[in-house]
């Protein structure tokens, strides 16, 4: 229980500083110590296949792209788009919308009974796979033609055209 | 499911067809594919709907009649594509399996009986539309169009997300029966999460059929995209999104009416006035045609405000009338940009004179968006208003016949221009395709409105 309060402190922790960074790249590095954070909670909860995919995908792979995406930006003072009163306004305006609905929703909060699952091991690999194939299998076939037409598409956006050049 | 997997296989041809430089065989392969289809899935009708693939689809009268009438807008609206797709690039195969694929998407948005399909369905949909609205690479109202659609869907997609995560959170379920069981054991008990949960959903799904305050991307996008992908996406899609939006609040979310039904009246006011007093300023008539079909959103919404049987019958009409007549328009329109360049009301002056069929056609299309009687367009607003009154919302159906009165004043100007307003013009040829399309989709509207027992009875 102890390790699960300092855990969380880290991710709170953290998050907070990928906001408060002036630096974009520190804040993406918080970002990826975030994430790490969310790595533990998943292995906390025994669920191990989320937590290595959360490991390869979310640090690994998406971080690195956002890295190479800040590069590319070249951000700094000079190429910042003015910030104008008008969208200071609404920004207040939507945070205090935001608090309140916070506060709101805190006011319904009471401590949940205690959650026990009934197969602790849910979120081990072989039972997720199990899901994955019998209960999900249609969900998951129709996922191809997702990435098939995402894909389809890329190559055809990112084409030359050989007629028009 | 046959016509799920006929859709998909059929883009795969296609794609092979491209491959193969077989670009004279592609329109005649895809129609006659999607009439297979559209057969196929005609023939699921009236067998005893369960649930199938472990709960995930269920292909019931409404899937039914839902996918029939989509796949029958795309075979029209293909029928329309030809030589289109070539004026702007030479990779013609694609956008026809693009479409194909978005339309298996459309099928599964249909006939889902859980949420990860939902999901699933939409994501398919809406990613092909991004690249489609995109196709003309050189020019920048279409880039627009793809990149707004792009961000603003991606939004959206979020948002449908996180909301059906807390459904799931507070439920303990994707599946629609069960969310159902969940609400009806204890409906005093829910958990708020759910509530929240309902509302992102809804919000989502506003998002995705243009409902304002909602709406914003849509003007934009239906102007920026090629014109053929604006009349798909205004149809087809539209109906789709609107199919999923009822299945969803009819299967699951009906014993707590009083929750959603004020969300869904002020969607309703703000689209139907929006939509309505924006589109009489506008100058073009593809830019009224959007704003347009954000008013007839207001229209559907009226049927989840009274929830029985009759519900999905009413939808179902109501998009059929707005499909066929809405079809009638953007072929008119496709027409227009392609030989006069321009699609200003004053570029329709005199267009009787020179083309009276097209001029007729067209003339039937608006007075069945304006919903005149012995048009299909008025049985669908008969039907909206008549499931509004049933609930009592008096007022409400007084500020919808206004705007329509509204709607009449910017349908009729096409009219005016086309009739009334003299002009030297060149005759417009009209091909072969066009006219089986315009005639048959003219013939639709009439006997749907003369005779609506033909469909209004179906689910």
């Amino acid at each position: 229980m102890n390790l699960f309060y300092l855990v969380a402190f880290l991710s709170i922790f953290f998050s907070l500083l990928v906001i408060f960074t002036k630096n974009p790249v520190y804040s993406v590095l918080y970002l990826i110590v975030t994430f790490f954070t969310f790595s533990i909670h998943y292995i906390l909860l025994n669920a191990q296949f989320l937590a290595i995919v959360n490991f390869i995908v979310y640090m690994g792979a998406i971080l690195v792209l956002f890295l190479y995406v800040l590069m590319l930006l070249n951000l700094n003072k000079e190429s910042e788009p003015m910030k104008s009163n008008l969208l200071k306004v609404a920004g207040v305006i939507a945070g205090l919308c935001l608090l309140l609905t916070l506060a709101g929703s805190l006011k319904l909060v009471h401590v949940s009974d205690p959650v026990l699952l009934k197969n602790p091991d849910i979120g081990l690999v072989k039972n997720l796979g199990k899901v994955l194939f019998k209960d999900f299998l249609l969900p998951f076939e129709v996922s191809s033609i997702l990435l098939l037409a995402a894909m389809v598409g890329a190559v055809l956006l990112a084409k030359k055209d050989p007629n028009n050049v | 499911m046959s016509a799920l997997i006929t859709i998909t296989v059929l883009a795969l041809i296609l794609l092979y067809l491209g491959l193969f430089k077989a670009s004279k065989a592609l329109l005649p392969v895809a129609l006659i594919g999607l009439v297979v289809a559209l057969v196929l899935s005609l023939m699921e009708w009236g067998a005893n709907a369960e649930p199938i693939f472990s709960r995930m689809m269920l292909y019931d009268h409404f899937a039914v009649a839902f996918s029939g009438i989509t796949i029958f807008s795309t075979i029209l609206i293909l029928a329309l594509s030809k030589d289109y797709f070539e004026r702007i690039s030479s990779n013609v195969a694609e956008y026809y399996a693009l479409i194909l694929f978005s339309l298996a998407g459309i099928i599964l948005m249909v006939s889902y009986h859980n949420l990860s399909m939902l999901f699933i369905g939409i994501e398919i949909m809406s990613i092909c539309m991004y690249i489609l609205a995109g196709i003309k690479k050189k020019d920048f109202a279409s880039n627009e169009a793809a990149l707004k659609y792009f961000l603003m869907g991606a939004f959206s997609t979020g948002i449908l997300l996180f909301g059906i995560t807390l459904i799931y959170g507070a439920s303990g379920s994707f599946d629609l029966e069960m969310i159902k069981q969940y609400i009806l054991n204890d409906p005093a008990g829910v958990s708020p999460l759910l509530y929240t949960g309902i509302t992102l959903l809804i919000i989502a799904l506003a998002f995705k059929v243009g409902a304002a305050p909602f709406h914003f991307w849509a003007p934009d996008v239906y102007e920026g995209s090629p014109s053929l992908i604006t009349a798909y996406m205004s149809t087809v899609v539209k109906t789709a999104g609107f199919a999923a939006f009822l299945r969803l609040i009819m299967f699951s979310f009906a014993p707590i009416q009083d929750f959603w039904v004020p969300i869904i009246i002020t969607l309703a006011v703000l689209s139907l006035l929006i939509g309505n007093v924006t589109a009489v300023y506008q100058q073009h008539f593809k830019r009224m045609l959007a704003y347009s079909s954000i008013s007839h959103v207001g229209y559907m919404l009226f049927s989840l405000l009274a929830l029985n049987g009759s519900s999905d019958n009413a939808v179902f009409v109501y998009a059929a009338a707005y499909s066929v007549a809405s079809i009638i328009a953007f072929g008119v329109l496709i027409l227009m940009q392609k030989q006069v360049g321009n699609d200003s009301f004053d570029s329709f002056n005199g267009l009787a004179k020179k083309n009276p069929f097209l001029a007729l056609t067209l003339t039937i299309a608006m007075l069945s968006l304006a919903g005149i009687p012995l048009t299909a367009g008025f049985i669908g607003k008969f039907m909206m208003f008549s499931r509004a009154l049933a609930s009592y919302h008096v007022v409400l159906v007084v500020f919808a016949v206004l705007n329509a009165i509204v709607g009449i004043f910017y349908y009729f100007r096409v009219i005016v221009a086309m009739y009334f307003k003299q002009e030297d013009r060149k005759e417009l040829s009209v091909p072969v395709f066009f006219k089986f399309v315009l005639g048959l989709s003219a013939l639709v509207t009439i006997v749907l409105g003369v005779y609506p027992d033909f469909i209004a009875g179906l689910i």
